[in-house]
């Protein structure tokens, strides 16, 4: 439950910094994770899975980057703009 | 197809933190000490809590909100104890409370003639320890049916705390906990915890606690 509630505030961040409409082009959420950040893993990488399956995002990746300490951060977002490639 | 990748690098609990900072401040305004009261299920937060709105209520204005995964049970005992709202927060499957929940509660409460606040946060020794409410201090119940090694085994949750009160006392002739032993535990992970020992069914300690209340609000008024 716990690791649902802060997967789901990933969704919200990306949803403040992108906008609901563009949250489809995502493709990989990377989310930083400190081995003292009180997290289960799995379970937080299993919550992600499912909510960025599922509108308004279309099946983007969280990528979880371990990181020692406390820190929980959304570090990044990759995102398919929908441009031709130069 | 271009693929680019925005840099974020934002905290997750950014957010909570900034509504938690909004908590602060009104009750710092109002001059309310604000007190977390963190457990496993089951330690004794609310007969603590009826006993001291029943023993102190009379002389201290004391409000409460309430957090429970399913179910209003906690307010509703503790209403019985005073004529004060009880403000009830069902976190509907959440482990814990977050400082949205107290900001929204805190508008049914009102500051102006509260001497002190209770917060009773879910039961759960590991995700409250988590989370920024605003709060004046955290306080962790310890209960004497737990295992002694319970601060080592959940270290955010002491070393986040400011308090340990040792609860149901009463039971130790039956129960295999030394209190000492379980103090050393927590000085492992927190050399700075005060501690309190307690037993709300038989009034053992309630004393010593409600002298530490009463320091907290007296506190806050002078600092106001």
């Amino acid at each position: 439950m716990h690791e649902l509630g802060l997967a789901l505030e990933v969704c919200r961040m990306a949803e403040e910094r992108l906008g609901t409409n563009a949250l489809a082009s995502v493709r990989a959420v990377g989310v930083e994770v400190g081995d003292d950040a009180g997290i289960e893993v799995g379970n937080f990488q299993f919550c992600l899975e499912t909510l960025l399956r599922e509108p308004p995002f279309d099946g983007a990746r969280p990528v979880i980057l371990r990181q020692p300490g406390p820190v929980l951060r959304l570090a990044y977002l990759e995102v398919d703009d929908g441009r031709p490639d130069n | 197809m271009a693929v680019r990748t925005i840099e974020v690098r934002e905290r997750v609990m950014a957010r909570n933190d900034e509504i938690a900072d909004q908590v602060r401040e009104r009750l710092l305004a109002a001059r309310v000490p604000a007190l977390n009261l963190m457990s496993s299920p089951g330690a004794g937060k609310t007969l603590l809590l009826e006993r001291t709105l029943t023993d102190l209520g009379g002389e201290l204005v004391l409000s409460v909100i309430t957090g429970d995964v399913q179910t209003q049970n906690d307010a509703d005992r503790l209403a019985r104890h005073t004529d004060r709202l009880v403000q009830a927060v069902v976190t509907a499957g959440a482990c814990h409370l977050d400082a949205r929940q107290i900001l929204t509660a805190l508008d049914a409460i009102d500051l102006a003639a509260t001497d002190l606040l209770f917060i009773e946060n879910v039961g759960n020794l590991v995700c409250p320890a988590s989370w920024d409410l605003g709060e004046s201090a955290k306080i962790v119940l310890f209960s004497v049916t737990e295992g002694e090694d319970k601060p080592v085994k959940y270290p955010k949750m002491f070393q986040e705390a400011r308090t340990v009160v040792f609860t149901k006392l009463d039971l130790l002739p039956y129960v295999p906990f030394r209190v000492d032993r379980a103090i050393d535990f927590c000085r492992q992970v927190n050399p700075d915890l005060h501690y309190l020992t307690t037993s709300s069914l038989v009034a053992q300690g309630l004393e010593e606690w409600y002298a530490f209340l009463w320091a907290q609000a007296r506190s806050s008024k002078r600092a106001g």
